[in-house]
């Protein structure tokens, strides 16, 4: 247990007769440390399942190398991997029952059959198949099933953890807590485990680090929290966090005192030298182009804010409230965990705090700065 | 002014007794978000109100009319459901446009009234693709779009965002309301999704085994929800329950949750001696330092966060779980272990076990 992956470099091409070839994977590489719980995030098509099929031994790799505890498993068939995996295509046995199917994974070993029963029970218990363990696969739910075959990967010693949208079907009740059972098995017994998501709920909660992917490419490896405060990209910017993070198109006018952020058919906001510091001065340089970021939960309303804006919405979720204002054009999402009162159509103050601010370049979409860094 | 008005209203398909005594009454000019779990008969009930479905018994008042018998044609009632339903043969503009053509509208009346939905729903862009050049989201906005140029005094809509992806449904449920008074509709809204129904109802009707289990302001049904099916329906994650009985000690009405003694408001006290679920929510659970009289010993197992909340999984010393979250703008660091948890009522949830019922508090012999 708690061996590290190493993927280097490594390429899927999908060769498709007589039509064009699909690059699935372009030149991924990343680490994953002993015991930590790594998530692959992206919309369809992004390549996180390729490269979870890669690892699994599902698929080959058509270029690079993965390496598990020290040794290179990509020329390995899946069963020499000592990878335990839980996903779609992967089944559960049929003929077996589900606690056979779980006691199966650990027939291999030396266990005793009393070792076996208990370990049985306790994976069981953790996703909840208790009273279904006797049945067989086709007669249990597809929700069931999922954690059926979650239950036989978790039960196995295994280096690795290959996981497939492990919370995927279930009721949302449970899945918070099962969500919170499952971390702490990890945790505790440090399992090296990969999973792929498209759900950056599921991602955010379980790992500790998140590989966000979109056009087989990585576009950034890092934790939940540096992924909202510090994305590497106008795609990681607009794509994690619930709402995600407000973007503006701005023009950049300078003064000896100051830097002017005018938003395209909207209003302007001003940053003292000294406000904003020399490094994300120098980050700018000359562009006369820039794209601005706020997160929703960053936006400064009232007391103190410079400009004021039509109220479009205002909701109350019960522990939080989402306000809507019209700015250059589009809508300013402001979040809070303070109830916000503010009518329809009334007009509030808002402001951007200069630690609040995001600075993109709008031609490679790269960051610049975050609040007063550079990236 | 009442401008709905469904009275005692029954129906079953077979066996399956959908609606069972249902009433509900929406004014002129309110949204009201029809709120349950699939199955519950939401559906069914647009459906009666439309007057696609003729009800076993009760009866159905549009506009202070009795509409029994009447066609869905001659109700006056606009609609958009979840699958669309657009005309495939015709564009987004034409599609939209036969909501008045029958209407006997000028045709530069028809033309400026769909830009002008068009535009606000943002498919201004788009009006002369067909269906299926359209995006899920497109179609879902023409759909909603031909609901709303006729201005309809009354509007049906079911589920309309379903089928739209994350992104644009959030948008939606944030420029629906203004959209929506503007026209000045009367609203039913169906949704599956709590969220959606506290966003955008003046009142929202929780819908459970075909009747309505509670019709209020969204923020009221969540402070203060009429029974623990209503209460599990709102809040992510939803609220933990804890069996309790609340006796009398010194004076004062006391229960134990996880093994720690909590006080209650003395306006609970004809609570003691009862069997009830105590309802916490996650937001209301806060980890302490120190060790406080009225605080709970808990061992922290994990920290999944969740969108500017980190949701905790605690166990106490009973061997029970519970949820917590932590709002804030940057995550507190935690590690797991022992520790303690203090809980912040703002009302306390207390449900009868065996009718679900929430208690309510007595101040002054009035019920509060």
């Amino acid at each position: 247990m708690s061996a590290s992956l190493s993927i280097r470099e490594i390429d899927k091409i999908y060769q498709r007769r007589g039509r064009m070839p699909v690059h699935a994977v372009r030149a991924l590489s990343m680490d994953v440390e002993p015991g930590e719980i790594v998530g692959l995030l992206g919309s369809s098509g992004c390549g996180k399942t390729s490269t979870l099929r890669m690892v699994a031994g599902f698929e080959d790799v058509s270029a690079g190398s993965i390496t598990l505890g020290g040794r290179r498993i990509d020329c390995l068939p899946p069963a020499a991997r000592n990878v335990a995996m839980a996903f779609e295509g992967y089944s559960l046995y049929p003929p077996l029952t589900v606690r056979e199917n779980i006691a199966f994974a650990l027939k291999r070993g030396r266990s005793s059959a009393s070792d076996i029963s208990k370990r049985v029970q306790e994976v069981a218990a953790l996703v909840e198949i208790e009273s279904i363990l006797d049945r067989y696969p086709n007669s249990i739910s597809g929700g069931q099933q999922q954690r059926a075959s979650l239950a036989r990967a978790l039960v196995r010693d295994a280096d690795l953890y290959v996981l497939d949208e492990p919370m995927g079907q279930l009721e949302p009740q449970l899945r918070a807590i099962l969500r919170g059972r499952l971390k702490h098995l990890l945790k505790d017994r440090a399992m090296t485990s990969i999973f792929v998501t498209h759900d950056q709920t599921e991602a955010n909660a379980l790992a500790d680090r998140i590989a966000v992917m979109e056009g087989g490419v990585l576009q950034q490896f890092a934790d939940q929290r540096n992924l909202k405060e510090t994305p590497a990209n106008l795609f990681v910017a607009t794509f994690i966090g619930e709402p995600p993070m407000n973007v503006f198109d701005a023009s950049v006018a300078r003064t000896n005192e100051q830097t002017t952020f005018n938003l395209d058919n909207g209003p302007s906001f001003s940053f003292g030298n000294n406000d904003l510091g020399p490094e994300v001065r120098e980050a700018i340089g000359n562009r006369r182009k820039v794209v601005i970021g706020v997160r929703p939960h960053r936006v400064a309303l009232g007391n103190g804010s410079s400009e004021c804006a039509r109220v479009v919405s205002n909701q109350w979720l019960g522990d939080q409230s989402h306000l809507a204002i019209a700015v250059a054009g589009k809508l300013l999402v402001a979040v809070s965990h303070v109830r916000i009162h503010a009518a329809i159509g009334e007009t509030v103050t808002y402001g951007l705090r200069a630690r609040d601010l995001h600075i993109f370049d709008p031609e490679t979409t790269i960051a610049l700065s975050h609040g007063t860094r550079a990236a | 002014m009442v401008q709905i008005e469904i009275h005692n209203l029954y129906k079953s398909f077979k066996d399956n007794a959908v609606l069972r005594d249902l009433s509900l009454s929406v004014d002129k000019g309110e949204i009201v978000t029809v709120f349950g779990p699939s199955g519950t008969g939401k559906t069914v009930l647009l459906r009666l109100l439309a007057g696609i479905y003729a009800p076993d018994a009760g009866t159905i008042s549009l506009r202070g009319q009795d509409v029994a018998g009447a066609p869905p044609e001659q109700r006056g009632i606009g609609m958009a459901f979840q699958n669309f339903a657009l005309f495939p043969h015709m564009n987004a503009r034409d599609n939209i446009a036969s909501a008045l053509t029958a209407r006997k509208v000028g045709s530069g009346e028809i033309a400026r009234k769909v830009e002008a939905v068009a535009t606000l729903l943002k498919i201004d862009q788009v009006l002369d693709h067909s269906p299926r050049e359209l995006s899920n989201g497109q179609k879902q906005r023409t759909a909603l779009a031909r609901a709303l140029v006729a201005d309809p005094d009354i509007l049906l809509l079911d589920d309309p965002l379903r089928n739209v992806d994350a992104k644009l449904r959030y948008e939606m449920r944030l420029e629906l309301p203004a959209l929506l008074k503007r026209a000045g509709s009367t609203v039913l809204y169906i949704t599956q999704d709590f969220k959606e129904a506290m966003a955008l109802g003046d009142r929202v009707a929780v819908l459970l085994d075909g009747q309505i289990a509670q019709f209020d302001a969204p923020a009221r049904i969540y402070a203060e929800p009429a029974s623990i099916g209503v209460a599990q329906l709102f809040g992510d994650p939803t609220l933990n329950l804890v069996e309790v009985e609340p006796r009398m000690v010194d004076g004062t009405p006391e229960m134990l949750v996880g093994g720690a003694p909590i006080r209650l408001p003395a306006s609970y006290a004809a609570a003691s001696g009862g069997s009830y679920m105590l309802g916490l929510r996650p937001e209301c659970l806060h980890l302490i330092d120190g060790n406080a009289p009225g605080t709970i010993p808990i061992d922290l197992m994990a920290v999944t966060p969740l969108n500017e909340k980190s949701v905790l999984l605690l166990t106490t010393a009973d061997g029970r779980e519970l949820l917590a979250s932590e709002a804030g703008d940057r995550e507190i660091p935690r590690s797991t272990g022992p520790g303690r948890i203090a809980v912040d009522f703002d009302v306390v949830l207390l449900f009868d076990r065996s009718s679900g019922r929430r208690f309510v508090p007595i101040q002054n012999g009035v019920g509060i």
